[in-house]
């Protein structure tokens, strides 16, 4: 549900009771449907009228050294996307970095930060093996406004505190998706509890091959990859 | 004593406060200039320094390391000096502590410039989280402070209760048993001040080594390394800041002496580059070239760490030090021990610029900076760091500061022991 007199999107708010019993709230992402779009991350933006400069959320190009470039030689050329959010990890460093518990483990999972008790010592972003999470250098500046965007009702932030994905938060708690995974145009982002083992995230990760971001960080990352059908390697199988 | 003798001594006092109201004007300006320019900040934000989400830690975190460093130094100087009966310190002992004490008030209030929300600062005593090594060393710093400060008070309180000196807080008993009992306290608490300075300046590392996000850093010799570097610049400031005292007659010891703390700056110069060996040749052998290690050799970092850390501030001053006869002209003693602060503050900064450049998935376009790019990316796979003209003045207002309280302290506090009373002697060591 938006706020009183606004429209309902049917797509977007469709309500998921299943995800309000969530004990570890993870995310699974296809990589044989990502196509390296951004809807992600510009959705993500308009939900959490994240300041310009800021990211919650990137698309990191898994090819050559810079973004959309393939790796490889043509014709044997290779190219897939990493879109990449705080991993809400299991063994989160950055929750214990954090030196007065303003970043914390929520009891469904998710990884959030309280913006009101932040002290902006950065210490977290430092702990983080994924550079996952944002510092507010400036006062955050939204452009369109944050009130002229008709979806997203996250609290502003003051300039000094770090943030980062919340997983939607404020959308979860009403049984709804996070925006990014409603947004894809492609459904290459799948939500759900991998403590449950019926849910959809735990079946995928059962059928389909995957990996994690750093395992050997220990960290545990909530968030998983599918992967590709076809090794995605210069001068594989195309 | 003559009347011209007398005369030229009353000149000569005339000169020196004229140059040392000079002194505390340039240090107030500074000061003012730096508390400006962080007003500023605190209304703009941290924009204004060239810290950004790639590079998320600059100029105050390096200064503060510097800082506690200098510290811990100090004052285990002054008391391992205390603990093991090395009589020959006793002259520079008060002075150490000193020095001590202002650094690591200096290194606590380093920390607030480079806090995102400083008005929230009290959050770390009201909501702290013990399972964070910032908290560790939030509390051990405040120990530590105290800890020093009763150190400087016990050692100096009853010179000051003999002067009628406010300074001297309640104590009025000046006589020698008392005097006695001082000494047994301060050797006492010496047993407590050596493990704390040596745990401030673990704690301080560990709040990089215990890491594993960041490769160059996560590393057990983490402690060892900044403990030796303490050693290095500690003794190196001391060694200056003592002839400096000497020249204006607050303090007398021979230059058997310096020479003395020379050798002692050679050998902990030879540890310090064991431990950064140690460090590199482990990053180094396996032979995986993204290893931070890697970049220290070559392209933009190469100058910092084999020009200024490696050659500059380690291998020159030990050179210098190794040879008993340049350890007997304080000028050449002096000159290490500048070498040696320039090396363990470039040591700091490598640490920090190289342990942080890269983003740590290397994956194209990389880490959000988290302000819009005038030009070229709003992200970056690797960043080179130069604080900001901005950055540089809050720290020089800080280092005024200190320089400040020391003076202050030089000309309140009695830092000449009884015993080693007027003149000095010159004989050679």
């Amino acid at each position: 549900m938006t706020a009183e007199g606004a429209t309902t999107y049917p797509g977007i708010d469709e309500v998921h009771p299943d995800l309000l019993k969530a004990t570890r709230l993870g995310m699974v992402i296809d990589q044989q449907k990502c196509i390296g779009c951004w809807t992600c991350s510009v959705a993500c933006k308009e939900e959490n009228d994240v300041g310009i400069g800021l990211y919650w959320l990137r698309v990191l190009t898994v090819g050559g050294d810079n973004i959309d470039v393939p790796s490889g030689t043509f014709p044997d050329l290779a190219l897939e996307y990493q879109s990449t959010n705080c991993f809400h990890c299991d063994n989160p460093p950055c929750v214990k970095a954090c030196p007065v518990s303003a970043t914390y483990k929520m009891p469904n999972g998710i990884v959030t930060v309280n913006w009101d008790r932040c002290i902006g010592c950065r210490y977290c972003m430092v702990a983080c093996p994924y550079d996952n999470r944002v510092f507010n250098w400036r006062k955050p500046v939204q452009d369109p406004p944050a009130s002229l965007v008709e979806v997203g009702n996250v609290p502003p932030r003051p300039k000094g505190v770090v943030e980062k994905c919340t997983f939607c938060e404020h959308r979860v708690a009403k049984g709804l998706e996070p925006r990014c995974v409603v947004a894809c145009p492609v459904g290459a982002r799948v939500f759900g509890d991998l403590d449950d083992p019926n849910s959809e995230v735990s079946t995928l990760l059962r059928e389909r091959p995957s990996y994690v971001v750093f395992p050997e960080k220990g960290t545990k990352p909530s968030v998983h990859y599918l992967m590709r059908f076809s090794p995605n390697v210069a001068g594989g199988e195309s | 004593m003559s009347a011209a003798s007398a005369e030229h001594v009353g000149a000569r006092r005339a000169g020196t406060s004229r140059g040392l109201a000079a002194w505390l004007i340039v240090l107030v300006a500074v000061l003012a200039a730096g508390v400006g320019v962080w007003i500023y900040q605190y209304i703009r934000g941290l924009q204004i320094t060239h810290m950004r989400d790639n590079v998320i830690w600059g100029l105050y975190i390096i200064t503060f390391m510097y800082l506690v460093g200098l510290s811990a130094g100090g004052l285990i100087v002054a008391s391992s000096g205390r603990l093991f009966g090395v009589e020959r310190f006793k002259p520079i002992v008060r002075l150490a502590v000193l020095e001590a004490t202002v650094a690591i008030a200096m290194a606590a209030v380093m920390i607030l410039p480079d806090l995102g929300r400083v008005d929230r600062v009290l959050n770390l005593f009201i909501h702290p989280h013990f399972l964070s090594p910032m908290i560790w060393d939030v509390t051990v710093i405040l120990i530590y402070l105290v800890l020093s400060l009763t150190y400087v008070w016990l050692y100096t309180r009853r010179d000051l209760a003999a002067r009628g000196s406010w300074l001297a807080l309640g104590t009025r008993d000046t006589s020698e048993a008392a005097r006695a009992r001082d000494e047994r306290t301060t050797y006492r608490l010496a047993w407590v001040a050596l493990p704390a300075a040596v745990l401030v300046h673990s704690i301080t590392a560990w709040i990089f080594g215990l890491q594993i996000s960041r490769g160059f850093w996560y590393s057990s010799i983490m402690p060892p390394l900044f403990v030796t570097s303490a050693l290095v610049s500690g003794l190196a400031l001391v060694i200056i800041l003592a002839l400096v005292v000497r020249r204006f007659e607050r303090i007398s010891f021979d230059n058997g002496l310096v020479s003395y703390l020379g050798g002692m700056l050679a050998v902990f110069v030879a540890v310090e580059g064991f431990l950064v060996f140690c460090e590199v040749l482990a990053g180094y052998y396996p032979g995986v070239t993204t290893d931070a290690s890697r970049q220290l050799f070559t392209g933009r970092y190469g100058p910092g760490f084999l020009g200024v850390e490696v050659t500059a501030g380690l291998i020159v001053p030990f050179i210098l030090m190794a040879f008993a006869s340049l350890r007997r002209r304080p000028a050449i003693v002096a000159l290490a021990s500048v070498l040696a602060l320039i090396g363990i503050y470039a040591h700091r900064g490598n640490l920090i610029v190289i342990g942080l450049g890269k983003a740590p998935i290397q994956l194209a376009p990389g880490t959000p900076l988290g302000t819009p790019q005038a030009s070229g990316s709003d992200f970056a796979m690797s960043s080179v760091y130069f604080p900001s003209g901005y950055e540089i003045v809050i720290v020089a207002g800080m280092f005024a500061l200190a320089a400040l309280l020391f003076t202050i302290g030089v000309w309140v506090l009695p830092l000449k022991e009884k015993g080693h009373g007027a003149g000095g002697s010159q004989a050679d060591g």
